[in-house]
């Protein structure tokens, strides 16, 4: 049941999501406390992607997708209201996907473009400062900073998705949605990125959707498990992997089929 | 019934811890049984052979602690896998101290006196029957996975204390009544009992790590029946 606490920074519930017939998710709900890191876990097609992306309403462009259900921004914005503006959403809801997607663009223009778009600078000065501050956070402006125009597919994997989480924060979100950002990277890359989550928790609230239980046991502090559209168990991640109330929770962490 | 695990190595290690716990306990049970009726027999080949069992027991620690080390490095375990690796350590622990009482205690009985008072050999063997019950059944509980089978072996362990007291206090009164027989063995009998108590103790944590293995708890359980 969604309440006016606004120690979440988000809360779903009596969400239904579905794909023409077909049901993805089955009256979950959720909440996020704020700047905490919260693993959606589960097998392929339990719908955690597809909760996911209702937080920021990424859904919106599948015709056949169908949301119901109530989610609050901060106890009081019902992001699915007809006066909600998606891009005004997205600046408070940022994301970032599985495949790193950098434009085909200078590292810079990568950072600056969502301040520029949503009128967020208001001088060139300010911009930069922006982008600085960005990379800064990420991880990656001492890797980047002298050659800030270079394009930005030419760096590495794992700078690319640390250049595509700057890029996040440079739009000064409240919460980071996270589709398995590591799978393409390797560990170290992968090491990276965890040690960045956990920075950014001071600052920003982070849901993150990954296959990797031991990814969600090192980052998350709340850990949701998925199965068929059904959110099963969810709870501190330190309990959900060591003493897990449902059996199906055990079956899936520990690898075998439920 | 259990669910087959995706990782086909990891479950086959899984299984070999068990089955080295397994093992482990069928050394146990058989040093106990034989420590306990050595008691009676005093026979010295029997004492022996529970120090021969000592060494496998130890052999089979190292390898349930290096196989939970391995499990622990390569496949990370969580959950009920977690809980079983850190109860096999565990238990492995306290198999192989009751495995070391045990053969303490044989090697103590055979130096005992046959002229010993036929009545406390009598209570220390009915002792020795007592553990070795309660380590027969605690073990059950574990490998059947049986919670409630756990928590009445853990209750015996009361039983046992009082017939350790009783005994104690038994041959603390034979000795102020200076009765040879029991002086002259100064503290072996006392040792022995103790030894055997002291298998009991290690039952009752076996018994809590089972209930925890099931249920991901421990109980909170007071000994304030027991000094």
């Amino acid at each position: 049941m969604v309440d006016q606490n606004s120690n979440y920074a988000l809360q779903t519930s009596e969400v239904y999501v579905h794909y023409g017939k077909k049901m993805a998710i089955n009256n979950v709900a959720l909440n996020f406390p704020k700047n905490e890191v919260t693993s959606l876990i589960g097998p392929s097609g339990c719908g955690k992607s597809t909760f996911l992306r209702c937080l920021n309403r990424m859904n919106d462009v599948i015709d056949i997708c169908n949301v119901k259900g109530k989610f609050l921004l901060n106890g009081n914005v019902d992001i699915y209201s007809p006066d909600i503006q998606v891009e005004t959403l997205r600046e408070k809801v940022g994301m970032v996907f599985q495949k790193p997607n950098p434009f085909p663009k200078t590292i810079y223009d990568n950072v600056a473009y969502g301040p520029k778009i949503h009128g967020i600078a208001s001088s060139q000065n300010e911009l930069d400062e922006i982008v600085k501050d960005s990379l800064h956070r990420a991880g990656l402006y001492e890797e980047v900073k002298d050659r800030m125009d270079d394009i930005a597919t030419g760096l590495s994997g794992g700078q690319q998705q640390r250049l595509c989480i700057a890029r996040a924060i440079a739009i000064r979100p409240e919460i980071i949605l996270m589709d398995e950002p590591c799978s393409a990277l390797d560990p170290i890359a992968t090491a990276k990125i965890e040690d960045l989550i956990n920075e950014l928790k001071e600052n920003y609230t982070i849901i993150i959707v990954t296959h990797s239980m031991s990814q969600a046991s090192r980052v998350s502090s709340k850990t949701a498990f998925f199965h068929l559209g059904n959110l099963v168990e969810y709870g501190e991640t330190g309990k959900i992997f060591t003493k897990p109330d449902k059996e199906q929770t055990n079956d899936y962490i520990t690898g075998r089929f439920g | 019934m259990e669910t087959a695990h995706t990782d086909k190595n990891f479950e086959q290690k899984l299984n070999h811890l068990t089955d080295n716990l397994i093992k482990m306990s069928n050394i146990v049970e058989k040093q106990i049984e034989i420590a306990v009726n050595v008691i009676k027999s005093k026979d010295s080949s029997d004492a022996q052979t529970t120090q021969n069992l000592d060494e496998q027991v130890d052999e089979v620690e190292r390898d349930v602690r290096d196989l939970s080390f391995e499990i622990m490095t390569l496949h990370r375990p969580v959950a009920s896998d977690l809980r079983l690796v850190f109860t096999a350590l565990k238990v492995s622990k306290e198999l192989e101290r009751m495995g070391d009482h045990s053969r303490n205690l044989a090697k103590r009985a055979i130096s005992i006196s046959s002229s010993f008072d036929e009545d406390l050999t009598d209570q220390m063997h009915n002792l020795g029957k007592g553990v070795q019950k309660m380590v027969n059944q605690t073990l059950e509980s574990f490998f059947k996975k049986d919670e409630v089978q756990a928590r009445i072996s853990w209750n015996q362990d009361a039983e046992i204390d009082r017939q350790y007291k009783s005994l104690l206090s038994d041959l603390i009164e034979r000795m102020h009544n200076k009765e040879t027989s029991v002086v002259d063995e100064g503290t072996k009998p006392i040792l022995i009992a103790k030894s055997l108590e002291r298998i009991g103790d290690h039952a009752t944590n076996i018994a809590e790590e089972v209930i925890f293995n099931i249920t991901g708890h421990y109980i909170d359980l007071k000994k304030s029946d027991f000094e």
